[in-house]
């Protein structure tokens, strides 16, 4: 089993609601990101072509930042999700030296999100219910929580929207897809043997599990 | 122009701050220190000099070691680097295994060597993991396959280099300072092939990693030619190359002992200054690809 997500870049508008889901999902710091939306432009007008690319830990086979990982803090799970023990965590930032995607975060100092007007309630609530530790490096962990609760509950991620990584469910034009890449008849790997995603800068030799969809 | 803006990150050149920038400046004096007491522990141990030794791994210890703590978000889980499992595959876990080896080994050969006991096993074992602390942090920044500058081979060579010349540069001012003339010469003759070797490699390994991609042309431009060209120029070439040069062609063509101690001393400290230098902009320099296609990274 290997979890992975096809982006289809034609189907995505740039709306942000996965990097704002995302925050809101894990409730993440200020500054801290599971995904982000890189938006570029080449050429010029009238011929100029904006970019969305939205992008998120790749969850790659081959994970740069676990074998830099001193302590073993970032894991790779036997489904393929690349994940960050912050209670191993020693804060040396090799990962994010490492990761050439640049992915990750070092949470170095609390912030609120409204400097100097104290916590939210939606700050307040998030530190009881998902605390991370100054000094540690925070990533995309594809949702685990939902995964692993799902699956529990005899769900099936990437079908059922309770066992799906937040970003996909909420994306309002479908652009996500997500599910076992070595099952050859879940949606993702049909999607992928139909439309022939790449992955991004495949030249690092990570093989990542998350791909693109580009036209 | 390298842009830091938030919306071009990884849209743009993306230079790496957590390893230089706020509380990064640590991880260079961590570096700077372990690698250049343990060249000084390695070069004076060559020729039993108690005094360079001694200050070599108190440089290694205290002042690298604190530094790399400091560092750490959570210096007190360090211990975690050396009961995982990580040394299979982290050289930050390997590195951490060698500087402890080269410190209880440098420890018990200083304790020797204060007693006039001398193991010659003992030291080229000691001496063997002070190679170690040199080189791995070369190894551990070409690791980062998403920053051409770091991503060469030449790297641990350079550090390795830098390294064994800044130690034989600091056992030189304290020979000359104790009087121990006949280690000074030796010194010299240390320092004269390592010194050619930093002055070939320094412009090899900049050509080399220009040639690799665009990214590492725009590290080289960013070092060399742009916001930090002033201290490339003048710290790095003047002081870290052309001014100890000018000092080791005095003395091989006078002497040793006809060189102003003064002259000396100031070329160790402008080539120590030169090796730091060196480093920050190699830290400083380091860029990662933007991830996707862009203008701005033309």
């Amino acid at each position: 089993m290997r979890w992975g997500m096809l982006i289809n870049l034609d189907k995505c508008v740039g709306c942000y609601s996965c990097v704002v889901k995302c925050k809101q999902e894990h409730f993440f710091p200020p500054d801290v990101f599971g995904g982000r939306l890189l938006i570029a432009e080449t050429g010029v007008y009238p011929r100029a072509i904006k970019h969305v690319y939205p992008v998120l830990c790749n969850h790659c086979k081959e994970a740069r930042c676990v074998d830099a990982c001193p302590t073993r803090a970032t894991q790779r799970r036997e489904d393929g999700i690349v994940w960050v023990d912050q209670d191993k965590c020693t804060g040396c930032r090799y990962c994010l030296m490492a990761c050439p995607y640049q992915v990750r975060t070092y949470y170095s100092e609390e912030k609120e999100y409204y400097p100097g007007q104290g916590l939210t309630e939606f700050e307040k609530q998030g530190k009881e219910l998902s605390p991370f530790q100054i000094g540690t490096v925070i990533k995309c962990n594809f949702c685990m929580e939902r995964i692993d609760k799902g699956i529990k509950q005899g769900l099936k991620p990437g079908v059922d929207r309770e066992a799906t990584p937040a970003c996909v469910i909420t994306c309002p034009s479908k652009a996500r897809y997500f599910g076992d890449l070595e099952d050859p008849d879940s949606e993702v790997s049909v999607l992928i043997r139909k439309w022939r995603p790449v992955q991004l800068h495949p030249e690092f030799g990570s093989d990542p599990s998350v791909c693109y969809v580009i036209s | 122009m390298i842009q830091t803006r938030p919306y071009e990150f990884m849209v743009s050149y993306t230079p790496q701050v957590q390893w230089i920038e706020k509380g990064g400046i640590k991880l260079l004096l961590a570096f700077f220190f372990i690698e250049l007491g343990a060249g000084m522990f390695l070069v004076a141990s060559l020729f039993n000099n108690l005094t360079a030794m001694a200050i070599g791994w108190f440089l290694c210890a205290v002042l690298g070691g604190g530094f790399h703590l400091l560092f750490l978000g959570k210096p007190l889980r360090f211990w975690r680097m050396l009961l995982s499992s990580g040394w299979k595959t982290s050289w930050i876990s390997r590195g951490l295994i060698f500087v402890i080896f080269f410190l209880v080994l440098g420890l018990a050969n200083i304790v020797l060597t204060q007693l006039a006991i001398r193991f010659t096993f003992l030291v080229f074992v000691a001496d063997i993991f002070a190679f170690l602390t040199i080189i791995y942090g070369g190894f551990a920044m070409n690791f980062a396959n998403g920053i051409p500058l770091w991503n060469t081979a030449l790297l641990p060579i350079l550090y390795v280099i830098s390294g064994l010349l800044g130690g034989a540069e600091v056992t030189l001012g304290i020979a000359l300072g104790s009087g121990e003339l006949g280690v000074g010469m030796a010194m010299e003759e240390w320092i004269r092939p390592l010194l050619i070797c930093f002055i070939l490699l320094i412009p090899v390994y900049l050509m080399s990693v220009r040639y690799t991609s665009s990214t590492g042309k725009a590290s080289v431009k960013y070092m060399a030619l742009g916001k930090w060209a002033p201290l490339f120029w003048i710290a790095v070439v003047i002081m870290g190359m052309v001014l100890p040069s000018a000092v080791v062609i005095n003395s091989y063509l006078s002497g040793l002992e006809k060189g102003t101690a003064a002259f000396i001393y100031v070329a160790i400290i402008s080539g120590l200054i030169g090796d730091l230098a060196t480093r920050f902009l190699i830290l400083k320099g380091g860029i990662y690809s933007p991830l996707i296609p862009s203008s701005n990274a033309v």
